[in-house]
């Protein structure tokens, strides 16, 4: 009884499964159309936008059928690892500039010099797909490392808009120790930011130096110490929550960051970020900020992030198509006029004049903010192969420093030799 | 203690081999041959599925492989690397240890002992049951990471019953002394998998045994310790085994609530994290092999003692 | 036992542990629902609430998080909920049928090499599973599997999962030899034992089996991404990603109260199944 129950369960399984199996997937050839895959990641409202973009550039291109293979953020770059490690590359992958160099330098990607139409794209950001002097990526879009301000909270502070064209980083901490004493606890000056190496870059550049220089890290102890002084003084005299509290918000993400919940005058973000905090925060008079520099600083920093990046493996076996479709991805104005500006503002110049009135207020903001910045530039730097650890390296140096386990001192030569130890491997 | 109320049945023993040799030999080939028909599923599975990743996972421990190229063969420089130039490893592996240490005890204590009180006696207890068993549900969610900072956080629960008292606490899942700590709560707080096991264990003890002990006299302490506790060894065994194995492969927890970086400042960096971490965030899985590979050497080495020591206090049924 | 005039104090005592019992199951068990109630109030919030008003009691209540979570992607969240119905349900199905074999072998019979399979058998869970993912995808992906269930279901029929195995191993140990010397007498060959004596008798093993393969199929996350990367073979805890954006804007609310959705099945499941959960007849029986 019992075995022949358990033998017809068992059966039915095998005929739901062979069902199943050849329901699903499986290389759609059978049409005779060209199946190109491509790998993104975001959230639900990215990928309707993308799945439109898709419907867009299928009917332009009958003959291709392009497959969108999505994940979150997260796992990301643990699926696409492995798909690339199994030969299983998808056509089209978004990658960040972090991941260039990895995936560049071992031979992963195609160069697109002259594959893809770049002539109406800013020819000053084309260099940060570049590695080894190859274009083997191209900006999807940029945004800026910039200083969100709360207008709401420093009104309730009873204090003034910085003029963000000579702030300091003391004038920042001084500030910030203000509109916390005013807060009581309720709001604070400031957020920062441990585990964004931007902050650090932008830092080091008022300084005169680079991130990277020569396959080297570029940055001197003093300017590591310098840095961490920034985070110290702000937790003495009270600027930002302390320490642990700091690692609690930085660990919880975007949303319950102090601007986004309405707790802190000021949050270093990209600019990009502008409309979700506007949204999160419920406070319209969010504005972005040059960061401070330092006294004698030589230039403001602040460079051109490319938010991701559109690159082709190098396994492809549809090459042209592929090509094809980046191609409309960053230079059609319908697909500019799908995307928007979900991954960055566009960097072809046509499709942006194109779109520029369907652009939501906070990305408006964004943009003029990018614009009357242009002029102050400096280029960005692709970090070489093992950069994607950086983040964590600086992020835990940093704790250690703020915790007080570290010494500035101590931790600056750790984290020199760590971080060059990272990129020489 | 057992063996005193054991069954009162007349034993029926195995009929012995009637003439020599053969039909034992006969009875052990047909024994031989039922066990792999029975095992036949788990072998095709061992052999088409499961040996190879991890045979080729052993093979990678002994390559520099970034998963984007071809692996190159480097010997024993991983394995020579982790022990000698890499203080993050000993971290890691001190990190998982306490955790370890700490928290299979104190959750296998809680399973156990809910599971006593829910096992029968009481109305609504398979209400109980499934309330219990909700935090198992929602415990690898991101909504847990939130939880656990809206409780242990700066302005968290914690602090806020603190604050009644006038003392003012840190945001304990963010401060390296007391992250840990926070974790190994998460751990004990999601007992309901080794629950369900106990509960399920306890219903293998046959009542009769109670009845018995009852009408002998035996109070309910006593049955607990001549009945209970020695007819459950082999599950309370089964449970200690695998959490021991669990627990050091650890990763989700910390995961979530650290946001991946096993911070602040590697307080809460389980061997796990580190491992994936070196896989594939730093790119180097056959580094992260050759720590998974020690990774077996210590749970194998634990397991075995594990199961060495069983033999003194682990009372099987079949046993004779 | 107790004599007529110890009677009443001892009921009486009795009626008060139980209620201190209850009590404190009771005080214990809203721990335990703490972030339950916690989810099932912020999928009712307006979703810029949720963050900014950290109560539980919402001030305002809405069900807009769920009529836009249902609908926010690409299918009605039932499509996914469907999805994962198909795959748990033969995981289920898979994990008893093999485990149970292996097991009943391991626990009952005696052949050549049974400890060196028994170690192996334990020594497959012993390596952390990370670093056999990427083999593992290259296989399936030889084994041209990719994009189908077979990688998630395979598995579990083939016995993969050592964890019920052993579970089994053990419950089966528990019982008395004599029961399946009892039935050999009665002329039972090893399967007939396995299914009319073992099998019965291992329904609370048994039922964890299922309760838990169910709940973990349900929630693993990556293995399904992986293999399902097609957004139309998604299921819920890939779906339920898909709201949240670390890099952006994530949709809080939808994922709440999806969240709750999905739960639903799971709990259910372990409503049903715990009630198997209970006293094999031989353990009633056996005197």
């Amino acid at each position: 009884m019992r075995s022949l129950k358990t033998a017809a369960l068992l059966a039915v399984a095998a005929l739901t499964l062979t069902a199943c199996g050849s329901g699903d997937g499986g290389d759609a050839a059978s049409d005779g159309k060209v199946k190109l895959r491509f790998s993104y990641w975001g959230s639900d409202s990215r990928q309707k936008m993308t799945e439109q973009a898709i419907a867009a550039f299928e009917k332009k291109n009958p003959t291709i059928d392009v497959v969108g293979e999505f994940s979150d953020w997260q796992s990301y770059y643990e699926s696409l690892a492995t798909k690339v490690a199994a030969g299983d590359a998808p056509d089209v992958m978004t990658l960040e500039i972090r991941g260039l160099a990895e995936y560049a330098g071992r031979g992963a990607l195609t160069d697109l010099a002259g594959k893809v139409n770049t002539a109406d794209l800013d020819q000053s950001i084309l260099p940060a797909g570049q590695v080894d002097g190859k274009q083997y990526a191209i900006p999807t879009g940029v945004n800026v490392f910039a200083m969100l301000a709360s207008k709401s909270i420093l009104d309730k502070a009873g204090q003034e808009l910085p003029d963000d064209k000579t702030w300091t980083w003391d004038d920042y901490i001084k500030l910030s120790a203000k509109i916390s004493e005013a807060g009581k606890g309720e709001y604070y000056g400031t957020e920062y930011t441990s585990n964004n190496p931007a902050y650090l870059t932008i830092f080091a550049a008022q300084r005169g130096e680079k991130f990277y220089d020569n396959g080297k890290i570029g940055l001197t102890p003093d300017t590591l110490k310098a840095w961490w002084a920034n985070f110290t003084n702000l937790i003495e005299t009270k600027g930002s929550p302390d320490a642990s509290k700091m690692n609690e918000i930085i660990a919880a993400g975007q949303e319950q960051s102090l601007i986004a919940t309405n707790k802190g005058a000021f949050g270093m973000w990209w600019s990009n970020q502008l409309g979700a905090m506007v949204k999160s925060s419920g406070q319209e008079d969010l504005s972005l900020l040059r960061l401070p520099k330092t006294a004698d600083a030589q230039s403001g920093g602040l460079f051109l992030q490319p938010a991701m990046h559109w690159t082709i493996s190098s396994k492809t076996e549809h090459p042209a198509e592929a090509q094809k479709f980046v191609d409309f991805l960053l230079n059609d104005p319908e697909a500019g006029g799908i995307l928007l500006s979900d991954r960055g503002l566009p960097i072809n110049s046509k499709v942006l004049a194109a779109i520029k009135d369907k652009l939501p207020p906070a990305d408006q903001k964004s943009l003029a903010f990018i614009d009357s910045v242009k002029s102050e530039l400096t280029p960005v730097i692709v970090p070489p192969k093992g950069g994607s650890k950086m983040e964590d390296i600086i992020k835990r140096y940093t704790e250690a420093v703020t915790a007080g386990q570290q010494t500035p001192d101590e931790a600056a030569t750790k984290f020199l030799e760590e971080a060059n130890a990272a990129i020489s491997g | 203690m057992v063996d005193s109320l054991s069954l009162k049945k007349p034993v029926v023993t195995a009929p012995a081999p009637q003439n020599g040799s053969r039909q034992a030999v006969n009875r052990s080939r047909r024994e031989t041959l039922a066990a792999y028909t029975f095992l036949a599923p788990w072998f095709v599975g061992l052999f088409l599925i499961t040996i190879g990743p991890i045979v080729a996972s052993f093979y990678l421990s002994f390559t520099d492989y970034s998963l984007l190229e071809e692996a190159k063969w480097v010997g024993l420089e991983n394995y020579t690397h982790l022990f000698t130039e890499n203080p993050r490893f000993w971290t890691s592996l001190k990190v998982t240890g306490i955790y370890v240490l700490v928290s299979v005890p104190l959750q296998l204590g809680f399973a156990l002992g809910l599971a006593l009180m829910l096992d029968r006696g009481l109305r609504g207890l398979s209400f109980y049951r499934s309330i219990y068993y909700l935090p198992s549900l929602l415990g690898g969610s991101v909504a847990i990471a939130i939880l656990w900072r809206k409780i242990f956080g700066a302005d968290g629960l914690i602090n806020g019953l603190l604050a009644l008292f006038g003392i003012q606490g840190t945001s304990y899942v963010n401060d390296p002394d007391t992250a840990l700590g926070t974790l190994v709560l998460l751990h004990v707080w999601t007992f309901g998998a080794p629950m369900v096991i106990f509960l399920a264990g306890l219903r293998q003890i046959p009542s009769s045994y109670y009845e018995a002990a009852a009408m002998d006299g035996a109070g309910v302490i006593q049955q607990f310790k001549s009945i209970t506790l020695p007819l459950l060894t082999p599950i309370i065994f089964f449970n200690l085994v695998l959490e021991v194995i669990k627990s050091f492969q650890s990763f989700t927890q910390s995961f979530i609530v650290s946001n991946g970086s096993g911070g602040p400042n590697d307080s809460t960096l389980f061997y796990t994290l580190y491992l994936y971490t070196k896989g594939f965030k730093d790119y180097e899985m056959g580094y992260a092999s050759a720590m998974a590979w020690v990774l077996v050497v210590i749970i194998a080495g634990l397991t075995g003692v594990n199961f060495l020591a069983s033999k003194y206090w682990v009372f099987y049924g079949d046993s004779k | 036992m107790a004599t007529a005039s110890s009677r009443n104090p001892f009921l009486y005592r009795r009626r008060i542990s139980r209620g201190a019992k209850h009590l404190l199951l009771i005080g214990f068990g809203l721990i335990m629902l703490y972030p339950l109630l916690w989810m099932i109030s912020s999928s009712l919030k307006p979703e810029e609430l949720i963050f900014r008003e950290p109560g539980l009691l919402p001030s305002k209540v809405t069900f807009d998080n769920y009529t836009e979570g249902w609908s926010a992607l690409a299918h009605p969240f039932g499509y996914y909920l469907w999805n994962s119905a198909v795959i748990t349900a033969l995981s289920v199905v898979g994990n008893l049928a093999a485990c149970s074999l292996a097991a009943y072998a391991f626990a009952r019979l005696n052949f050549p090499l049974q400890k060196l399979w028994f170690a192996l058998m334990l020594g497959t869970i012993m390596l952390p599973l990370h670093v056999v993912i990427v083999p593992q995808y290259i296989m399936f992906s030889q084994l041209d599997m990719i994009n189908t269930i077979w990688p998630l279901i395979l598995p579990k029929f083939l016995a993969h999962d050592s964890f019920f195995i052993f579970l089994m191993v053990q419950f089966i140990r528990t019982l008395p030899r004599e029961l399946d010397e009892a039935a050999s007498i009665d002329g039972a060959g090893y399967w007939r034992t396995f299914f009319r004596v073992i099998l019965p008798l291992c329904t609370p093993a048994l039922a964890t089996t299922a309760i838990f393969t169910f709940i973990w199929t349900w929630n693993d996350f990556f293995s399904q991404l992986l293999y399902l990367n097609n957004p139309d073979n998604f299921t819920v805890p890939v779906a339920l990603r898909t709201f949240l954006d670390s890099s952006g804007e994530s949709s809080w609310g939808p994922m709440f109260a999806m969240s709750i959705i999905a739960l639903g099945p799971i709990f259910g499941f372990f409503l049903a199944g715990q009630k198997y959960l209970i006293r094999g007849m031989a353990t009633t029986g056996l005197k």
